[in-house]
């Protein structure tokens, strides 16, 4: 049995379809997250968890017990605001100790959790501030002590980090990972920002219209994904248009089209057969560009249409027949300059290419 | 203001600015100015004139004896009195009544439903006060349907009836009535401005739903019940015609004072002053309203 469930639970609003028979699992300690372009159903999946919103069908349950029909208050879950949600008329204080002061808990009880809290967060010492008086970082640190302060089992976080610039985000991104790894609590992090998802989570469920794609290991997710919009969303990609022509276990042989034929490695969750029509996913790091004409046969062969410098590495856009790639080359003296115009070879490791259906 | 070498005056982009925006409001100052400032000014200072009878224009000589009038008649004071708690009670009850609505409103998202709602509250102000008066008075009147209906179920005698308005009682029913869209209007800006997450978190957080209005979504509103109950209060206060007809000039508010003095007795400056004492009463409760607003709110009224 696992932690949260997720049971066959659609959610339409008048004739719009929302999300549809989502079906998952987050275990006890997980860090999971929701990953979807705009309008994929994130954040209604997510407000059904918290008993913002009724499923339309399904159920949702907790440690196994059916909390679908449970208003908010009585489900034990906890909820960051992408706006953070700091109640105005309140102080820093106030804000934090609102949640104990609804389960009746002592006044020094009280003191001394809002103090801890605010230690944990690093807020000593803000008690007195008003909402307007914090910048979004401090809002947000503040929003995560009210929360944390009751204990919840399960800690939901809506885009918290939209609001931020980004060098803030950057900073946020660890610091509320160690914290969900300090307390240990369960987390479900929606985001559209596949870089907060692959740094922070333990698993990530990738949704697109109403439904849910792949879950996985952020390492399953970037290489391994079970579909071209998968692929595609999550980090920059080259998918090439093949077909496959052998297949030797999880090796295989694709057809690109103009005489060339290259190895690649197929994923164990991609479910494809001989003759099939697929899409050749290589990671732009993985690709290796030479000048052409060094003996060795190569996978592709093609001409640099330009170059973009991004200092720790070069970008190429090279094309090759019908397919044009990118490649990042890591910027070291010893990798060959290339040049607009420039005969090149492309090689990668046949391991490091993946099928996708 | 420097020049250049041509000689021409050369201005700075920032005093053009502040020229433009004076530009901009100078024909309310001049409307403010004409129809407001120096009729009330005139009248105000003709307050510090001896009372002559079917005198009107402002002269020369000064004296208080028009205020030591005022504060030495008891009859006077107790309008004084009378038109705060007047003020204050068609305010609250607006209020109880008006909050509900405009929470609905406010809530309200489908647009056909919401203008239909909106349509309802503002129909009233769509006749002439005078004319909704005597709308009410056929119902409250001492002949008037309530009084119709309970002779007819035999709760009261025929020849007797229950006094629903020419009393203080009606002054505040016709009062409210007449503010409702007011305060329902000021309302629902504000509910509607209130950021959703606020309540959710409040019930995430462990608030039931009417826990969460109390502590949450009714501090909120603050900014919007201060500023409705104001201009409620200031509406009331200063109104002539619904005490008159709703009163029968038995409530003797500051108003109908003002007027008795000035239509009934030619008393000029003596009315003057009542009016005087009547609008440093209302701005006294501005002063109030605007110190219990920012201790309330946070600052945020």
């Amino acid at each position: 049995m696992s932690f949260v469930e997720f049971h066959r639970v659609s959610k339409t609003f008048g004739k719009t379809v929302a999300v549809e028979e989502l079906n998952f699992a987050v275990e006890q300690g997980e860090f999971f997250s929701l990953l979807g372009p705009s309008g994929c159903g994130k954040t209604t999946t997510l407000r059904m968890l918290a008993g913002f919103l009724t499923p339309t069908t399904g159920r949702i349950k907790v440690h196994g017990r059916d909390i679908t029909d449970l208003p908010p208050e009585a489900r034990g879950i906890g909820i960051v605001f992408q706006n953070y949600a700091i109640f105005p008329h309140m102080n820093v204080y106030d804000n934090i100790a609102f949640g104990l002061i609804e389960r009746g808990e002592k006044k020094a009880e009280i003191r001394r959790k809002v103090g801890e809290a605010l230690e944990q967060v690093g807020l000593a010492g803000y008690e007195s501030r008003f909402e307007r008086e914090l910048s979004g970082g401090q809002k947000q640190r503040v929003a995560l002590a009210r929360v944390l302060v009751v204990e919840p089992e399960i800690l939901l976080l809506d885009e918290p980090l939209s609001a931020l610039d980004k060098k803030m985000r950057e900073e946020m991104k660890y610091w509320i990972k160690d914290i969900q790894k300090s307390v240990g609590i369960s987390t479900i992090y929606v985001t559209h920002d596949q870089s907060e998802a692959l740094t922070m989570s333990d698993r990530i469920a990738v949704m697109n219209a109403g439904r849910m794609l792949q879950i996985g290991t952020p390492v399953e997710i970037y290489e391994n994904p079970v579909s071209r919009f998968i692929a595609e969303f999550i980090g920059d990609s080259n998918l090439l248009a093949g077909r496959i022509l052998s297949m030797d276990g999880t090796a295989c042989q694709i057809d690109l089209g103009g005489n060339a034929v290259v190895p690649s490695r197929i994923p164990s969750n991609a479910k494809v057969a001989v003759g099939d029509s697929i899409g050749l996913l290589l990671r732009p790091e993985v690709l290796r560009l030479t000048p052409s004409d060094e003996g060795e046969t190569p996978y592709l062969s093609g001409e640099v249409i330009d170059e973009i410098y991004q200092g720790s590495l070069r970008r190429y856009r090279v094309r090759a027949g019908i397919h044009e790639v990118t490649a990042e080359i890591p910027n070291r003296p010893e990798l060959a300059r290339l040049e607009p115009g420039d005969k090149v070879d492309l090689y990668w490791n046949s391991e490091s290419g993946a099928v996708v259906p | 203001m420097t020049t250049n070498r041509t000689g021409f005056p050369v201005r700075h982009y920032s005093s053009y600015r502040r020229q433009m925006k004076w530009l901009l409001v100078s024909p309310l100052l001049v409307f403010f100015l004409i129809f407001f400032v120096i009729p009330v000014g005139l009248l105000f200072a003709s307050s510090f004139n001896p009372q002559i009878i079917g005198q009107v224009g402002f002269t020369s000589e000064l004296t208080l004896d028009n205020y030591t009038r005022f504060f030495s008649r008891s009859n006077y004071m107790a309008a004084a009195g009378r038109s705060v708690l007047l003020a204050g009670v068609v305010s609250l009850i607006t209020l109880i009544i008006a909050y509900p609505m405009a929470f609905v409103i406010a809530k309200t998202e489908h647009p056909g439903r919401n203008t239909f709602l909106l349509i309802i509250v503002l129909a009233a102000m769509q006749l002439d006060m005078v004319i909704r008066l005597y709308g009410m008075m056929v119902i409250l009147g001492d002949n008037g349907l309530i009084n119709q209906a309970l002779r007819l179920v035999g709760l009261i005698q025929a020849e007797t009836s229950v006094r629903l308005m020419y009393n203080f009682g009606g002054v505040v029913a016709g009062l409210v009535q007449f503010a409702l869209p007011f305060m329902i209007l000021t309302l629902v800006g504000v509910i509607r401005g209130i950021d959703p997450s606020l309540e959710e978190a409040a019930r995430s957080l462990g608030a039931k739903r009417w826990r969460a209005f109390v502590r949450v979504i009714l501090p909120a509103s603050m900014p919007g019940i201060l500023a409705g109950s104001l201009l409620v209060f200031a509406l009331s206060i200063s109104s002539y015609i619904v005490p008159a007809l709703m009163g029968g000039f038995r409530v003797g508010v500051l108003p109908i004072h003002i007027f008795q003095q000035v239509a009934e007795s030619a008393r000029f400056q003596f009315g003057a002053s009542i009016a005087f004492i009547l609008f440093l009463l209302s701005a006294g409760a501005v002063l109030v309203y605007l110190h219990v607003g920012s201790r309330r709110s946070g600052g945020l009224a």
